[in-house]
């Protein structure tokens, strides 16, 4: 019966979405063979310090770490959030970290005020400006209204010193089930060009290198200089842009970057640009960084069935695994058909809620 | 009995309407507004009577075109004729006479309702907590000599708390009532009663006499027409929980093993019933709850085909079945629509009681005929039971005769020598169907016996049989060989079936397909292209999924992809697990790195040399050709496009088309737009952090905007926009609406599915009749079986699976007697649990803390904290202290109501306790305390804690005193006495104790007699132990002796300082001269004599004392100058002392030398 207890998964893929979704629907799990093959086996310090921050947001919840680093079996609690305040350890940024909780912080008992302190840019993971300006628009769409990643200072990597803050103040029982049937048609292109510790020309150079490959497509294109200076801004040197494609009722999409050594701004403004051209060409009606989110709201709510415009390119080996994770945890599937028009190549994702509601509010 | 009524009133003269309009001499209606006042308070009371029938609106899940029946309990106490009712209402529906009611009864009440009848005995408390949890409508049995009596009462109270199903009130035994006059008063009485438990105008039914062993049949057709048309709200928790009330239940053991490994090996059971509610998720492994039984995970779930259905639905099978004759082309006579029920739509389905029915399992095939040849000829038959068991016996005897020389379908059933042995009898049963097994060379594992007599009695007429089983021939053949593949939730409409034909045969093939390439898996041949669906291999665990995306996107280019496709495969099945390792640090397909794939930039800038495969996401951007949006390589959607009818038609894309046509103009539009948009004028805002105020006010502004906008959008999501002339006007009908629309979604998004996807989205559908089974029951739940007592599965949604402490608000329930102590077992009926558990009851002291009560509060709310599994807030539960009918007296017995506050993992709860102490010392406000602990280390805890006398001085703990251990200094605001009691108010933190006892009366062989953890109270009783009692708990005569006050003396220096206010006022000297001193008296004689004699001895005496006193005060003089000489002698010698000491012992402990020194001074 050893399998009903826990759902079982292997490798450290998915480590974080699959805390999360056992956390969201409460089952157990068990993580084996974390990097089992590795010359450094087990969970890494980042992984260790997200279990951390899990603990402390959730009341009850236990975690069980083996000898070797590489099984965890994690038993979720409650969802309590809170105020706390996180040290984003290893060599994450603080988007690593800010990501899943979007996933949780609607459905707690308190309002999540957490404070993340560490790096605030990086190449692979999720930045400030795109958890702000890409992540909380689509909670906001199902149904989190208050919720803020405040700035307080930026840490360019490698040493960081920077502080953000989050706040979810809106407390919901379940998320708006989904009816996105159709792409609206983007309407402007915004963005933000940031450094930390270095000359501002950097920024407007990336401006003009974004500038210079989005002013084809014909619509508004409006992006901010932010350079900070003095103590707010870390304790390196850095800069990075984020590109946000934004339309009338609310969605987005977006890519961003940060430079790296001998980088040039006007190159990495250019990339960003054309980055941001695939996004939307690979994108339904939200992006691909954003899908997973969706698609867990989407599962979580109520057992009614909605509806997701995806695009097919939208299909790869991260939303299959993603997929995968939710089928094994929350037992649900999603249902993908192609959409009534014969010229598009979207398909619909269909999916019924698994009628999750948020037990740990208290009632009045 | 006297009634008071109120004297008659006459009657007024103008009191007719028509009248009152021409009062004034004209006709009113002709002219304004007569009574304005009458007007407004009509309108008002109209619209709040239209108020009081809103509720807030809720989605009802129960399917709408093949609900589940209706369940009707019967309930009330022993003795009020509930099984009379039943078999009546029974026989007015279906014209079939039970001799027995056992169990569920399901019969066909009309062209779309079914009811399910359930008795629910009288004297078991569990068994009305489980059918007030399940029933629809329950019809309330009262008997009219006695009224309501403590079941009743319990009854109604638990359905309360469980979400109130719709009662009907039967009132019987009404024909016992000598005089009218009384039986109207009393029924009077009764109906009013009942309105106060139910609610006002509630219904209640008379009943008069019993006829024929039922009641009169004009009463029954009254009852049985009021039933047929009620409406039920939904209930909130059945609409959130699937749930079953089981008609059957079959031990299918394999026999083989309760033979080798004792029948006391757990059970594999099959439950039989409909199920009721959400939809239950047809995952194999789902927990789901036994009331009674316990939790247990489903290990099989199947659909059957209705073994009752309603006649609405055998049409729209009728009507399907010509469809399809039309389209084969042969025109068959297929019974058109009718208007009445027929005679053989009368379906009556009830395998617990002696009814009959053919049933078809996967495991065997059944007949029960129990009643069907009397139920062809029921109206002649007006005979009681004796005669009818008689001949069904003879009927059975017939069967087993004839069951040696038929076929092989009927040979499960046991032989004739069953009928005659007891259903308690199991043991024997075995013994006699092993060798039938045998016999027959049955392979199965299966060796079914069910419980109710029906099953075991048998009929030849197959003839007879085949009426009743109403599906037609073809469907079950289909049915025989192939169970599972009959799915009547495809039948819905009639047009999808049709439409979807073709789907469905893709995706059969696409099944097949697959099928194959297992199979060719196993074989290493097979190379046709396969077309692969991509929703189907994302679930495929078995591939990889960068092999799903190149299935699924190789199609085209499937010539050099085959082979890779083929090698793939061989991988898969043999390293599939190596991979697995191999792969896990490949992070490009890992959701933990954020950033998703892009193709190297100088890729993207060849492929966006051009913008225009994107141009038409672009808002006032020319738009491209329908052509170049797809996708470079050749794409299967009109393959893969299936029909799907989207409710929310398209037209978004065209209004794009539409506003390409003149860009310029948007642009401009949007330009505009976009500044008003507050999201990103906040950003830009941000870094500006110094804003004047107009600025803020501005920001302000734009921010509510942008909620109030975000709170619409929210609110009229999906609906607005289809709905932009604001056709509902009230939030109500909105809401309405919006469910409404969704549900639509709902079943038109489902029924484009096929049946599979839409069994794994979906679950199994409330309304469908399901066999499900589970591996591991308690074999007392089998051994113990009794069809009297209900068998109800609950599913259970993940949080009630967790165990935790819930907060609960809880009430000692008003008509329960006595109070509730903390920490007693209290039976709790939450969710579908009953279980045993260990509360504690406590009180919010101004929300700072949690405060523990010993008792709960005598008519107040409090909060009770127990652990459990976990039940989402808002549920409302019943609590009771004993179920076990042995243990009870006849009082009320539930002892709680509440409604769940929170769950938590943890709670924080405590209770006072307060420390005494007494002081042995005061000096002015410090004073030394004894008595409060027992060490310095206790001391040391406290240390600065507030404490308190009980004269309402407040102070602190300073410090310990090192000499009697435990003693304490402390410093007070005032002086305090010594014949005060200082107090310390402390919390001390209380644990929840984690008992969980399920009541698990249904493995009883006595169901009534389930006896938990014991109360305290009962276990003294029981043991002979005396409560325990602290002597200083014990109250006592309290004596007060008077206190004698000195009055308050102040020193004429301070007095005189005083202010006036503050002076004390003494009563002046006199300065007239009194009576007396004014009357003059002359001495003389004697008495002057006398006089002079004592004053002259007085005079001597003062001499002489005068005297002693002056001697007296020279001596004490001399002796002071001798003390005085003493100590300073003792001092030199002390000084000398520690000059000696000090020199010594050195100055390195100098310093605590002194300090002791110091204190023993201050001691001093």
């Amino acid at each position: 019966m050893s399998s009903s207890r826990f759902v079982v998964f292997q490798g450290a893929r998915n480590f974080r979405l699959r805390v999360i979704l056992s956390t969201l629907s409460g089952r157990p799990i068990k993580i084996e063979k974390i990097r089992s093959d590795d010359m450094n086996p087990g969970l890494r310090d980042h992984e260790v310090s997200f279990l951390r921050l899990i603990e402390a947001v959730t009341n009850g919840s236990i975690i069980e770490i083996s000898y070797t680093g590489t099984t965890v079996i994690f038993k979720p609690g409650i969802i309590t959030g809170g105020t706390y305040t996180h040290n984003c350890a290893g060599a994450k940024p603080v988007g690593y970290f800010v990501e899943p909780m979007l996933y949780l912080a609607p459905f707690s008992k308190k309002k999540f005020s957490i404070l993340f302190r560490g790096i605030t840019a990086s190449h692979s993971d999720a930045g400030i400006e795109a958890i702000k300006w890409g992540l909380m628009p689509i909670m906001e769409k199902f149904g989190v209204r208050e919720c803020a990643l405040h700035t307080l200072k930026r840490g360019s990597p490698p040493l960081g010193g920077g502080e953000v803050h989050l706040i979810v103040d809106s407390l919901i029982a379940q998320p708006i089930t989904m009816h996105a049937l159709e792409i609206p048609p983007i309407s402007s292109i915004r963005g933000v060009a940031y450094s930390t510790r270095v000359s501002p020309s950097m920024v407007n150079r990336m401006i003009d290198g974004a500038k210079e490959v989005l002013k084809r497509v014909g619509c508004e294109v409006n992006i901010t200089a932010d350079v900070w200076r003095g103590e707010n801004s870390g304790k390196s040197p850095g800069w990075g842009l984020t590109l946000v494609a934004e339309n009338k009722s609310g969605w987005r999409y977006f890519t961003e970057n940060i430079g790296g050594a001998g980088d040039i701004p006007e190159d990495v403004g250019r990339e960003v640009a054309y980055e941001l051209l695939e996004e939307i060409s690979k994108s339904g009606v939200v992006g691909r960084t954003q899908l997973p989110l969706a698609i867990v709201y989407m599962v979580i709510g109520k057992e009614d069935i909605g509806r997701l415009r995806i695009n097919q390119d939208q299909i790869d080996e991260k939303f299959i695994w993603l997929l995968r994770d939710i089928k094994k945890i929350f037992d649900t599937e999603v249902f993908l058909k192609p959409v009534d028009d014969i010229s598009s190549r979207d398909l619909i994702a269909t999916i019924k809620g698994v009628g999750f509601t948020n037990t740990s509010k208290k009632i009045a | 009995m006297e009634q008071s009524n109120k004297e008659h009133r006459k009657k007024k003269e103008k009191s007719t309407a028509k009248k009152k309009l021409h009062t004034q001499g004209h006709n009113a209606k002709a002219f304004a507004v007569a009574a304005p006042g009458k007007m407004a308070r009509t309108m008002q009371r109209s619209s709040d009577v239209n108020e009081r029938k809103l509720h807030v609106p809720m989605v009802d899940r129960t399917p709408e075109d093949d609900p589940p029946p209706v369940i009707v309990a019967v309930v009330g106490p022993p003795g009020t004729g509930k099984t009379t009712l039943i078999k009546s209402l029974v026989r007015r529906m279906t014209k079939t006479t039970l001799t027995e009611v056992n169990g569920p009864i399901t019969v066909v009440s009309g062209k779309r309702r079914r009811l399910t009848f359930i008795e629910c005995p009288a004297d078991d408390l569990n068994s009305m907590v489980d059918v007030s949890k399940v029933a629809d409508l329950v019809l309330l049995m009262i008997d009219g000599n006695f009224g309501f009596e403590m079941e009743t009462m319990e009854f109604l109270n638990l359905a309360q708390h469980h979400g109130m199903p719709r009662v009907l009130g039967v009132a019987t035994h009404l024909d016992l009532f000598k005089s009218q006059s009384t039986l109207r008063a009393s029924k009077k009485r009764l109906k009013h009663r009942f309105w106060t438990e139910v609610y006002q105008g509630a219904k209640l039914f008379y009943l008069s006499g019993v006829i024929n062993g039922r009641y009169p049949d004009r009463e029954i057709l009254n009852l049985s027409r009021f039933i047929s048309v009620m409406k039920f709200r939904p209930l909130k928790w059945r609409n959130e929980h699937p749930y079953l009330l089981a008609d059957r239940i079959l031990d299918v053991t394999h026999p083989e093993l309760i033979e080798t490994q004792g029948k006391q090996i757990d059970r594999k059971v099959a439950i039989y019933g409909y199920l009721h509610g959400t939809s239950l998720s047809s995952v194999r492994g789902t927990k789901v709850h036994l009331a009674g039984v316990g939790d247990y995970s489903i290990s099989h779930i199947e659909k059957l085909p209705d073994p009752c259905p309603t006649p609405y639905f055998q049409q729209k099978i009728d009507d399907y079945e010509r469809e399809k004759a039309k389209e084969e082309g042969s025109t068959s006579a297929v019974p058109r629509r009718r208007k009445r029920l027929d005679d053989k739509q009368k379906l009556i389905y009830a395998p617990m009681s002696d009814v009959g029915g053919m049933l078809m399992d996967k495991d065997a095939v059944y007949i029960d005929t129990g009643n069907s040849k009397t139920g062809a000829s029921g109206s002649t038959t007006q005979d009681k039971g004796e005669s009818e068991e008689l001949v069904s016996s003879l009927q059975a005897a017939q069967k087993s005769i004839g069951e040696n020389y038929d076929g092989v379908g009927l040979q499960i059933f046991s032989s004739g020598q069953e009928l005659h042995v007891d259903d308690s009898d199991h043991d024997s049963d075995e013994n006699v169907s092993d060798p039938d097994v045998g016999k027959i060379g049955r392979s199965s594992l299966r060796n079914p016996r069910i419980y109710g007599k029906s099953i075991q009695e048998e009929d030849e007429e197959i003839d007879n049989l085949q009426s009743d089983d109403e599906e037609p021939d073809g469907r079950s053949e289909g049915r025989s060989s192939h169970m599972v593949e009959i799915d009547f939730g495809k039948d819905n409409g009639d047009e999808p079936i049709l439409e979807t034909e073709s789907e469905f045969e893709l995706s059969d093939h696409d099944e097949e397909s697959w099928n194959r390439n297992t199979a060719a898996k196993l074989n290493g041949r097979s190379r046709r292209p396969k077309k692969w669906d991509i929703g189907k291999l994302i679930y495929m665990d078995n591939i990889d999924p960068s092999d799903c995306i190149k299935r699924w996107k190789g199609e085209d280019s499937h010539d050099e992809n085959e082979l890779s496709d083929e090698d793939a495969e061989g991988e898969d099945f043999f390293k599939k697990k190596d991979e697995a390792d191999f792969k896990l640090d490949k992070f490009d397909s890992d959701l933990e790195k954020f950033k998703p794939h892009f193709e190297t930039i100088k890729q993207l800038i060849t492929k966006w040399s051009t913008v225009d495969t994107i141009k038409d996401r672009f808002v006032g951007t020319p738009i491209a050709r329908s052509g170049d949006s797809e996708a470079p390589e050749g794409d299967d959607s009109d393959e893969l496009y299936g029909d799907f009818e989207d409710l929310e038609a398209n037209d978004n894309r065209d209004e794009v088309h539409n506003s390409s046509e003149d860009d310029s103009e948007n642009d401009s539009e949007n330009d505009s737009g976009n500044d008003t948009d507050g999201s990103f004028t906040n950003f830009d805002e941000e870094e500006k952090k110094d804003l004047t105020t107009e600025q803020e006010r501005g920001l302000n502004a734009a921010k509510k905007e942008s909620l109030r906008l975000q709170f619409e959008m929210e609110e009229g999501e999906n609906f607005k926009e289809d709905d932009p002339e604001n056709e509902y006007d009230t939030w109500y009908e909105l809401q309405k609406a919006k469910i409404a629309k969704q549900l639509e979604i709902n079943n038109a998004e489902l029924e484009s599915m096929t049946s599979e996807q839409r069994q794994k989205i979906e679950g199994y559908r409330a309304g469908s009749y399901v066999r499900i089974v589970f591996d591991r029951l308690p074999m007392e739940f089998v051994e113990n079986f009794n069809p009297k007592f209900p068998v109800i599965m609950g599913g259970l949604l993940p949080t009630e699976l967790k165990f935790g402490i819930i907060n609960a608000r809880i009430r000692r329930h008003r008509w329960h007697k006595k109070i509730l102590k903390t920490n007693d077992p209290l039976v709790l009926s939450l969710g579908w649990r009953r279980f045993q558990t260990l509360p504690i009851y406590t009180t919010s002291d101004s929300r700072t803390r949690n405060r523990m009560l010993k008792y709960t509060p005598e008519h107040a709310y409090c909060t009770a904290s127990f652990y459990g599994p976990l039940c989402s807030p808002n549920t409302t539960f019943c609590g009771i202290q004993i179920v076990a009918n042995s243990d009870t007296t006849g009082s009320f017995r539930i002892a709680a109501t509440g409604i769940v506050q929170e769950i938590d993992a943890t709670v924080e709860i405590v209770k006072k306790l307060k420390l005494v102490g007494y002081p042995y010392k005061i000096f002015r406000n410090t004073a030394f305390i004894k008595d409060m602990f027992s060490s310095a280390m206790e001391v040391a805890r406290f240390e600065g804690a507030q404490i308190k006398t009980v004269s309402g001085i407040r102070g602190e703990i300073k410090r310990a005193l090192s000499k009697p251990e435990g003693h304490f200094r402390a410093t007070f605001e005032d002086k305090i006495l010594l014949s005060d009691v200082v107090i310390l108010r402390s919390w001390y933190p209380v644990h929840i104790k984690k008992f969980y006892n399920p009541v698990t009366s249904l493995l009883l062989e006595n169901k009534t007699e389930w006896k938990g953890l014991r109360l305290t109270g009962q276990i003294r009783a029981a043991m002979g132990i005396e409560t325990p009692s602290n002597p200083d708990s014990a109250y006592k005569k309290i004596e007060r002796s008077e206190r004698h006050f000195n009055g308050l003396k102040v020193p004429t220096s301070i007095q005189k300082d005083l202010p006036f206010k503050s002076q004390l006022h003494q009563m002046k000297p006199q300065k007239k001269a009194t009576y007396m001193a004014k009357r003059a008296v002359v001495l003389g004689g004697d008495e002057k004599k006398a006089r002079t004699f004592m004053q002259k001895v007085f005079t001597i005496s003062h001499a002489k004392d005068e005297k002693r006193k002056a001697k007296k005060q020279d001596e004490r003089k001399q002796r002071l100058k001798k003390l005085a000489k003493l100590e300073e002698t003792k001092l030199e010698k002390e000084k000398q002392r520690k000059k000696d000491f000090f020199s010594k012992n050195g100055s390195k402990r100098q310093f605590q030398s002194n300090d002791g020194d110091s204190s023993s001074k201050r001691r001093k």
